[in-house]
């Protein structure tokens, strides 16, 4: 193999490839990245064999060939080389690399013996505006369970109906549910359970809004490729079946109150404050307003031994008076990831669920779950 | 005081019975005869268990050639004349028996002599009649010898155990009155084994060291404190000396060695949470407290005493372990010398109080443990240990309350239990309840689970609640089971090691750690974090020498 390419492209290729690199690995190669010529291009390929991740730069092949090479040394000396013309050369199974007046040689093992990056494109297919699912992901992901026991609840159900892709995840407290619009509608219903880990992993790969990304399952069901300009991750599918989450979503509430969420967002930090030496708990309190003036919501948190605080914040509030406690750490997750000005909560009693949604879309609902406390 | 035989209306309210129940009985009359005839020295010897052969031996004042002979009669006292001399008792001995109901069962000669006499007085005695008096030659003091213990009642004899048990059972009789009196020298010798010897400096912790060793003897804490009119004096072994067994407890009250459940309850509060389950301290508490204040004539052996009033002892002796604990010292990390100047390295770090020091966080290890600099040099602070303490105060602070904090499942989370598992859940659903679980059953050994405390992050329920039950149902003290699931719920809830936290994780533990009531160990007693001081540091890169 003989190659040379821009020390700017092969490092932002690493980059990419990087997260993909095993840590921990019983399989050492995996800690390797795996360097090969693809036609005109140099693909550049990691996998922890969670997921896969692949990445194509621009290239002048000279020879055709492949080595794999350690990830962690191998992109130390690439991300400090000058911007320039890198010359990759392998010999045997050292790989020659020049820069200007820099060199190193690097042992490699062969490339035969890296884990194969699955081939995913005999299955189902379809596409969806990479903004689209971005902002799926982003407002799903993260409420998946982060352990072992449930595998499913670590996974982000994934469905695709008609023109629409819904994404839904919950850990036991919350649930997530985020309804998105695909490029073409899918002829059958399809549906798969992806580890929310490769979604976050997906969720920093894409830097282009107005991409369209290529989804496909293989025929197994046991694999999908996510297909980005010049980046392709392919991901494990957890296999089971996602409980059915649809009802557990509340159709009816005795309060509704509509906050703005910049300030929603300041009361529950601060409340996070006082909240998080004890188990978290943030109270929140809906009062209707009288005919012209308007609601309020205070939210308080209190910790034993050190103190407590309120703070009050303006409501539209339609229904009743209410009260209710959450972990404050799931409402500022929530919070966080509504990119509208406004949302409204639901409540019915201080035990059952509470709902969140943005203010001015219906594609995202919010399940939290409350905690009992005594008032 | 003249030995005299006590009246009938004193003898009628002394708590009498059999007193010799096997030869650590015989062992035990004897010494506390010699420790109330102000000896300073007292030797032991025994043989075969102390069946065959008993001689304890004292330098105490003696007995006259006339008293002797008053002496082995039945309540023949030096120590009380009349009943108001029962409500406050100084001395070990009051009710005159010991003598004449060994003798009863044993062979017994005595050969004492007190100041006045030239010579000493001998007596031998079968069953309990003097069959021979002699002057023999000795120095002031009194050697008792009992030879063939209930030779004439072979029932009883078949009760004794094995001989090594015997003297173990004499063994560790001595070893308390060398730790109630470490004033006096005490040498006891089995089968010609020299088995104890006490110094008799007046110093707890040289007689610990002869007991006990010199080790522990080394880390124990002073204890001492008054508490209204009591003073409580002694000492107690830092959280890292442990023991499979309580019998390292030793009260003493007004210098008898009893067993007392207050004072056991007190230690076991004291340490509650400092050690890990199933283990018990080193402790040696002296009661003083006027001899009104306590009752020492309810047991026939002695060995119980009643107080007047249980709590006041028990909240004095709380608060002085207490105390002592709070200034327990860090482990300290010990490098390479493990043997040099081991010592230096405990009394080198300021124990104040049990408060930390403020601690700047400065990285992750093995995303395990934090380092941290503080006060005197490094803090390594493991951070499930750190985290399972925090939380264990949150739940024993809820449950002070009545009001755990419950985090609702949004979905209820379906367990299967094991046999053994459903039958503690029925027994102990309220007690899951208190905690905050809310578990329901759902057919055949599958629950449901509702709600959960909220301290558990979600993470392996089912596992928690599952362990939960197998700790819960191994535990056969009732009284410790609910300690048992607080710490089972800590440790479930704790951050593991191998997770990364970033500084402001790290930063919020450290200071969560410094509000709770023991931030030095977990609430199994391991220690939450080790500490290598400056000097240390420095003496280790050869800096200073
Ligand atoms: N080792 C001893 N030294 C001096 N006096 C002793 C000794 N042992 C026993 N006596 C005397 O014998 C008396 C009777 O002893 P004992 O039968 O044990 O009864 P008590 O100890 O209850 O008085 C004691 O009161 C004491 O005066
Ligand atoms: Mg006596
Ligand atoms: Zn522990």
């Amino acid at each position: 193999m003989k190659l040379s390419c821009l020390q700017e492209n092969l490092n932002k290729g690493l980059g990419i490839i990087g997260r993909a690199v095993a840590t921990r690995t019983t399989l050492p190669i995996t800690q390797n990245v795996l360097i090969s010529t693809d036609q005109s291009q140099l693909k550049l390929a990691a996998t922890n064999l969670e997921i896969a991740i692949s990445s194509w730069i621009g290239a002048k092949i000279e020879n055709e060939g492949s080595i794999t090479v350690p990830a962690r040394i191998f992109t130390e000396f690439i991300s400090s080389l000058p911007n320039d013309v890198i010359s990759l050369n392998l010999k045997h199974h050292t790989l020659e690399i020049k820069c200007g007046r820099y060199e190193a040689r690097i042992n490699g093992l062969d490339a035969a013996d890296f884990p194969p990056i699955p081939q995913v494109g005999d299955g189902f297919m379809t596409k969806i505006l990479e903004e689209e699912l971005k902002q799926a992901i982003s407002q799903v992901a993260f409420a998946a369970a982060t352990e072992e026991s449930r595998p499913v609840l670590t996974g982000v159900q994934t469905e695709f109906e008609g023109s629409k892709l819904t994404l839904a995840a919950a850990d036991g407290f919350r649930l997530a549910v985020h309804r998105s619009n695909l490029i073409e509608p899918v002829k059958d219903k399809v549906s798969m359970i992806i580890p929310a880990k490769a979604y976050h992993e997906l969720h920093r790969l894409m830097s282009e809004p107005d991409q369209e990304i290529e989804i496909t399952q293989n025929a197994q069901k046991s694999q999908v490729l996510f297909k980005l300009k010049n980046i392709e991750m392919v991901s494990q599918i957890i296999q089971g079946t996602f409980p059915n989450y649809s009802q557990l979503i509340p159709q009816t509430y005795g309060t509704k109150a509509r906050i703005d969420v910049a300030e929603f967002q300041r009361a529950i930090k601060m409340a996070s404050i006082f909240a998080r030496d004890g188990s978290g708990i943030a109270r929140v309190i809906v009062t209707p307003g009288a005919t012209v003036e308007a609601g309020k919501i205070t939210i308080s948190a209190r910790a034993d031994e050190i103190g407590d605080n309120v703070g009050e914040i303006d409501a539209l509030v339609d229904g009743e008076a209410a009260k209710i406690a959450f972990n404050a750490r799931y409402l500022s997750d929530v919070l966080s990831v509504i990119k509208q000005a406004q949302v409204s909560l639901e409540v019915t009693t201080p035990s059952n669920p509470g709902v969140i949604r943005p203010v001015g879309v219906d594609n995202y609902d919010h399940v939290v779950m409350p905690m009992f406390v005594q008032w | 005081m003249p030995i005299k035989v006590l009246p009938p209306e004193v003898t009628s309210k002394i708590a009498a019975g059999e007193v010799i129940e096997r030869p650590s009985s015989v062992a035990k009359e004897l010494i506390e005869n010699s420790l109330d005839a102000g000896a300073r020295e007292i030797v032991i010897e025994a043989h075969n268990g102390g069946v065959s052969y008993l001689r304890v031996a004292d330098n105490g004042c003696g007995l006259s050639a006339a008293d002797v002979e008053v002496a082995v009669r039945r309540h023949a006292t030096s120590k009380i004349t009349k009943l108001d001399d029962l409500e406050h008792i100084s001395t070990l001995g009051f009710r005159g028996e010991a003598l004449p109901s060994i003798s009863a069962v044993a062979e017994v000669e005595i050969l004492t002599r007190d100041m006045g006499s030239s010579a000493a007085t001998y007596l031998h005695l079968e069953n309990g009649k003097i069959v021979s008096r002699e002057k023999k030659s000795r120095p002031q003091g009194t050697s008792i010898t009992v030879r063939h213990l209930f030779r004439s009642l072979p029932a009883r004899l078949k009760f004794l155990k094995s001989s090594n048990t015997e003297s173990s059972h004499i063994a560790s009789l001595v070893s308390q009155y060398a730790l109630a009196f470490p004033e006096v020298k005490f040498q006891l010798t089995i089968d010609g084994r020299n088995s104890l010897q006490t110094p008799g400096d007046g110093d707890l912790r040289t007689a610990v060291s002869a007991v006990y060793g010199l080790e522990t003897a080394q880390k124990m804490l002073e204890v001492q404190g008054t508490d209204g009119f009591m003073y409580i004096q002694g000492l107690a072994s830092p959280p890292s000396v442990q023991r499979s067994s309580r019998s390292y407890l030793s009260f003493f009250v007004n210098r008898r060695y009893v067993r007392n459940s207050i004072l056991a309850k007190a230690v076991e509060t004291a340490f509650e949470g400092l050690l890990m389950t199933g283990r018990h301290p080193v402790v040696i508490l002296n009661v003083a407290i006027p001899p009104e204040e306590v009752d020492v004539n309810v047991h026939p052996s002695k060995l119980e005493v009643k107080f007047r009033n249980n709590s006041s002892v028990f909240t004095a002796a709380l608060k002085v372990l207490r105390n002592t604990l709070a200034k327990s010292p860090l482990p300290g990390v010990r490098l390479e010398s493990e043997n040099a100047d081991a010592q230096s390295l405990w009394e080198r770090f300021p124990h104040a109080s049990v408060a930390l020091p403020s601690l700047q966080t400065l990285g992750q290890l093995s995303a395990s443990y934090i380092l941290a600099e503080g006060e005197g040099g490094l803090y390594l602070i493991d951070q499930h240990a750190a985290h399972e303490r925090i939380l264990f105060d949150q739940i024993m602070a809820q449950r002070a309350r009545k009001q755990p904090d419950i985090q609702g499942m949004l979905e209820p989370l379906s367990i299967e239990l094991s046999p053994s598992q459903e039958e503690v859940m029925k027994h102990y659903q309220g007690l899951l309840a208190e905690f905050g679980f809310t578990i329901e059953p759902f057919g055949s050994r599958t629950y449901l689970v509702r709600a959960v405390p909220a301290m558990l992050d979600g993470s392996n329920l089912v596992e928690t609640v599952k362990e939960l039950l197998d700790e819960i149902g191994a535990e056969q003290d009732a009284g410790q089971r609910e300690l048992k699931a607080a710490q089972s719920l800590a440790c479930h809830g704790a951050i593991r090691a191998g997770q990364q936290l970033n500084s402001q994780e790290m930063q919020n533990l450290i200071k969560q750690l410094e509000h709770t009531s023991q931030p030095r160990t977990c609430p199994h007693g391991r220690p939450t974090m080790i500490h290598l001081s400056s000097q240390q540091l420095k003496k280790e890169f050869g800096r200073t020498g």
